[in-house]
């Protein structure tokens, strides 16, 4: 019991870091109808910024980060107005190739201009984990998590209650119709691009301290974070964090209790049996398939 | 989802000549390479690369472009198929080509008829991201499997052989993998033109539509994928002779983006399309290793810069050149996409 008990709380920080990922993924889904593939080589690069910020600006850590969030939001703005924008009438399938595109684009050059040799990155908050009697969790997790909560509470707020979330899923029901009722739907989804691809950021500042940062560091995580957000229902805000601590949960248990070299494998195929008893995914309504 | 329409309204006989001719250059060109640049083991190398690459991707074409099913896990399959082919071979060395070809088509298919089991009940990102397990779950299982697999270091391929001989030397492999996979194209070229075939499309376009019709959905789509796999596997097979090894690291999440892109970069649901996107992202790769660090530049900005000038693929270039010379001035009034059909 005590070891479970570890497990869970070892696995908190990994489960926020892929849940904040794929809140970053699903708010540009919700908008633009867009599966970002792009995103965690995205994410990879504002940390290579946020590295350069650090030990090329030589700026404290602090200030590296507000850099970082900023260069966040401009990169993804960036991605749908010289991207997506342009390729807005075209099919899904086209713009779901031309963000695969970009994620092979984004890695080459943040390779060209930083390398690929691993760097290091701060811990936001070092020193001992807290706990006793066995029970430990890491101060820089509570930290995640707490961010991951943050940020998906605002985002739940802003999104229920404010006009501006009324706008968003007004644009997410029906592009058109948003469009003749005045809705500003350009300003929304180059607004969803941006502050998706800076969420998703964040999480690449989170995870890189515990792995090294190289411009393909986000690709394995990138790959749960997706897990987590169709787990979730691909579309639901509070599905993607749930989402994201149950894959975060369930690869820290199988590693611990079955086997680490069947850990990715293992995932997958809980994932496959949750889809196929919920084909909708854990909070996803069934609705009629978006086009 | 719908594909940019491949047939011009009027001058269909011209299209017809202008379609056998260009089937006609394709197989002279292919089968003459060998006798021009048959010296120049590299060449050579890359052009085998480049059609059996074009035989997977016409493989997940199926499925993406004429199934309309989405799959990130073309790879996983790839590897299915040469892991197959190259462990029969090592337990019966003399075994002839065609039969080993043919297990690790089997096998591949089997493996297509699970991944298509689920289908009935998801699609879209559910698909995906089951199709995307499988890419990621395959090559695990081949590192971990080592009894089978070999671990790591992955399985030595031996050389194909029909009856005394062997296809060992660069320009044999080419031969096999050039006769493999027109006979595959063929074959696939044929089945779409049967009632399972257009059964394929009626689902992609309308699963109403097509249960309607007296379609059933369900099987058409695990036939769909199970079609997929085979072709997948023979790739596979050809994949490892070519390498002349398999192993877990030849088959990443990467190598599946690679065949998507390339479905796309070519046109969705045209088979030239589907050859002559493979022909440029191995060409855009392989041309690059020289510098390295700019393969990924080099083939993401090719996808990128397709996309963005010719959203359709390069398949839909012959075409949007005609309906721009002959309805350029109702076009104007209409500004939509250049991709036909992209509001279905």
């Amino acid at each position: 019991m005590q070891t479970f008990a570890q497990y869970l709380l070892g696995s908190v920080g990994f489960g926020g870091i892929y849940a904040l990922a794929a809140l970053g993924l699903v708010l540009i889904f919700k908008t633009s109808g867009v599966v970002n593939f792009a995103f965690g080589a995205l994410a990879s690069l504002s940390t290579m910024i946020l590295w350069a910020g650090i030990h090329r600006l030589h700026v404290s850590v602090g200030i590296a980060w507000v850099i970082a969030v900023v260069a966040a939001l401009i990169i993804g703005g960036l991605c749908e107005v010289l991207l997506l924008e342009r390729l807005r009438r075209a099919p899904i399938t086209i713009q779901i190739v031309l963000t695969l595109g970009l994620l092979l684009l984004i890695e080459g050059i943040s390779g060209l201009v930083w390398g690929y040799t691993p760097k290091g990155i701060p811990l936001v908050i070092g020193g001992k984990s807290i706990g006793g009697n066995g029970f430990f969790i890491a101060r820089d997790d509570i930290f995640i998590v707490a961010l991951t909560l943050v940020v998906a509470l605002v985002m739940t707020v802003v999104f229920q209650r404010s006009r501006i979330g009324l706008g968003m899923r007004a644009v997410a029901a029906d592009r058109e119709t948003a469009a003749l009722m005045g809705v500003p739907v350009r300003r929304y989804v180059l607004a969803s691009w941006s502050i998706g691809v800076m969420i998703t950021s964040l999480s690449a500042f989170l995870v890189a301290p515990k792995v090294s940062l190289s411009p393909t560091m986000m690709e394995d995580i990138a790959v749960f974070a997706f897990a987590a957000a169709v787990l979730g229902g691909f579309g639901s805000l509070v599905g993607a964090v749930v989402g994201g601590f149950v894959v975060g949960i369930a690869a820290n248990l199988i590693a611990g209790y079955l086997s680490t070299n069947y850990q990715l494998t293992l995932v997958f195929v809980l994932i496959v049996v949750v889809l196929y008893l919920r084909p909708n995914g854990l909070f996803g309504r069934a609705a009629v398939a978006r086009q | 989802m719908s594909p940019a329409s491949r047939t011009v309204p009027g001058g269909r006989a011209a299209a017809r000549i202008a379609q056998w001719a260009m089937v006609g250059a394709v197989v002279v060109i292919g089968v003459l390479f060998p006798q021009v640049y048959g010296q120049d083991f590299y060449a050579v190398t890359i052009a085998t690369e480049c059609i059996v690459y074009a035989l997977i991707t016409i493989s997940l074409n199926l499925l993406v472009g004429y199934g309309g099913q989405i799959s990130l896990g073309q790879a996983g399959l790839v590897a299915i198929g040469g892991y197959a082919g190259a462990y029969i071979l090592e337990k019966v060395p003399s075994l002839p080509f065609p039969v080993e070809l043919a297990f690790a088509a089997v096998l591949t298919t089997i493996a297509g008829l699970i991944l298509g089991l689920p289908t009935g009940r998801l699609r879209g990102h559910y698909l995906a991201v089951v199709t995307l397990g499988l890419g990621v779950a395959i090559p695990q299982i081949a590192l971990n499997l080592t009894s089978i697999t070999n671990g790591r270091t992955g399985l030595i391929v031996n050389p194909a052989s029909i009856g005394s001989l062997a296809l060992a030397s660069p320009v044999a492999i080419y031969y096999m993998c050039f006769v493999v996979t027109c006979l595959s194209v063929i074959a696939i070229h044929s089945l779409l033109k049967t009632r399972t075939g257009r059964a394929f499309m009626a689902v992609r376009d309308s699963e109403q539509a097509a249960a309607a019709m007296g379609i059933n959905v369900q099987r058409t789509k695990i036939t769909l994928f199970a079609v997929s796999a085979f072709f997948a596997g023979i790739g596979g097979d050809l994949f490892g002779h070519l390498q002349n090894l398999v192993a877990p690291g030849a088959f990443p999440f990467s190598l599946s983006l690679f065949f998507l892109a390339a479905v796309i970069v070519g046109g969705s649901a045209s088979l030239p399309g589907s050859v002559i996107g493979a022909i440029l992202l191995v060409l855009a790769d392989t041309q690059t290793t020289s510098l390295p660090g700019f393969e990924p530049v080099v083939v993401g900005g090719v996808v990128v810069l397709v996309l963005l000038i010719i959203p359709g693929g390069l398949a839909a270039v012959p075409a949007t050149l005609m309906r721009l010379r002959s309805r350029q001035g109702r076009r104007r009034a209409r500004t939509g996409s250049l991709a036909s059909g992209a509001g279905d």
